[in-house]
């Protein structure tokens, strides 16, 4: 199957901040989570994505068209919901929802029904005096009833109540499961992204650290409980060292140069997906 | 449904089999009869913190296997298997567990002799208590 976007070579500077080369794929049926520190570039990614910015150089293709081409046809495909909106304060929940109806011909209105009253949304007040929380459910439902095959979603859970998190987990899980449909999401959220994701895109000021799939990921770092000293020279696949213990994303490697210099462990540990995370930003 | 799968993160076994032993312990215990559906590979990527790469691996080794079987359309169910096949799990699992009891031991420096001593000693616990 042809991935749902392809990117290659994508390169922006903005003032001192430099993001990219980027290449990226994403592949039908899948959620990857584009994780990074602030600042790292992923909101700017996705407005690349949506041409809502102009790259520098490289090339991004949605469904096979280029973006920033007369041909716009890849826009009916996708749904973004940025993390911040603006000119919506004036109109009504029911005015946004007749709106964007006409925009989307394959607009899902039972979908967006049960979303607002699974969110309890008041769809006649006007979207300037909701809460925060309140205008993202609005805004989500907004997105996600486009029914596109293509969803993007920017810190989508940022201001939501705790049932809400688990109602929005829910229903991208329900909308995943009608098939042909991938999603990009930022988020800062671990939950969602152990909950959701498959592929971990990772940025680090700008720079990509990689794309892993998740398990991939979570298998092959380790943290071992040593019961002798170290040598002062870094060892295969250490990542950071406390004595006694330390972390490796080669266990097998590192678990051989320790047998072979008689440097026994007690404990041996997986780590948590935060943890690992932490680790590709900071270390 | 949520299944009953517990992973453990810190074994050598890869989440992949452990999952796919798993539902293989559930379907031969009579635990999840023929024709009972499983989740989707996304719900149950879900439940398990995981990705659906990990669980369509488990599930196209189990229909490999014959345990389950995709409907085009309808979803995944448990298939119908052979009490052979059926028998040949358990045993397999009593068999692992038996190993894994043998291992701890010998790496606690304990004699084969021993060894038998404590397992006499663990089934004799368990007549007594008939």
């Amino acid at each position: 199957m042809e991935p749902y976007v392809e990117i290659s070579n994508l390169q922006k500077k903005i003032d001192d901040f430099q993001l990219g080369p980027i290449d990226l794929a994403i592949e039908p049926e899948t959620i990857t989570a584009l994780v990074g520190n602030n600042g790292s570039g992923k909101s700017t990614l996705l407005k690349l994505i949506m041409n809502l910015a102009s790259s520098d150089s490289g090339n991004i293709k949605l469904f096979n068209t280029p973006v920033g081409k007369e041909d716009e046809s890849w826009q009916r495909n996708v749904a973004y919901l940025p993390q911040s909106t603006i000119g919506m304060d004036a109109y009504t929940g029911n005015a946004l929802k007749a709106l964007i109806e006409s925009l989307y011909p394959k607009w899902d209105n039972a979908l967006f029904m049960e979303l607002i009253n699974l969110f309890d949304v008041p769809l006649n007040k006007r979207f300037g005096k909701m809460s925060q929380g309140v205008q993202q459910k609005l805004n989500l439902a907004l997105t996600v009833a486009r029914n596109t095959p293509l969803l993007l979603l920017d810190e989508p859970t940022a201001f939501m109540d705790i049932p809400s998190k688990k109602f929005f987990m829910d229903i991208l899980i329900d909308w995943m499961d009608k098939g042909d449909r991938s999603i990009i999401i930022t988020s800062h959220q671990v939950e969602d992204i152990k909950k959701l994701s498959d592929y971990l895109f990772v940025l680090r000021n700008g720079k990509v650290i990689g794309n892993f799939e998740k398990e991939a990921l979570t298998e092959s770092y380790k943290r071992y409980w040593l019961n002798s000293t170290l040598p002062n020279t870094a060892i295969p696949g250490e990542v950071s060292r406390a004595h006694p213990q330390i972390v490796s994303n080669h266990p097998e490697e590192t678990e051989i140069f320790l047998q072979k210099n008689n440097i026994g462990w007690i404990d041996r540990k997986s780590l948590e997906l935060e943890e690992i995370i932490t680790l590709l930003l900071t270390v | 449904m949520e299944l009953p799968i517990r992973l453990a993160k810190d074994s050598r076994e890869p989440i992949y089999h452990q999952i796919e032993n798993q539902l293989k312990a559930l379907i031969a215990g009579n635990h999840l009869p023929a024709g009972t559906p499983l989740p989707s590979i996304r719900v149950l990527a879900k439940d398990l913190e995981v990705s659906v790469i990990t669980i369509r691996r488990a599930y196209q080794d189990l229909e490999y296997q014959g345990f389950i079987q995709t409907l085009q359309g309808k979803g995944t169910f448990v298939a119908e298997i052979e009490k052979k096949l059926k028998n040949k799990v358990k045993t397999n699992s009593v068999y692992e567990t038996f190993e894994k009891a043998v291992e701890t031991a010998m790496n606690y420096d304990y004699t084969i002799e021993e060894i038998e001593a404590i397992f006499h000693d663990v089934l004799n616990t368990h007549k007594k208590g008939d």
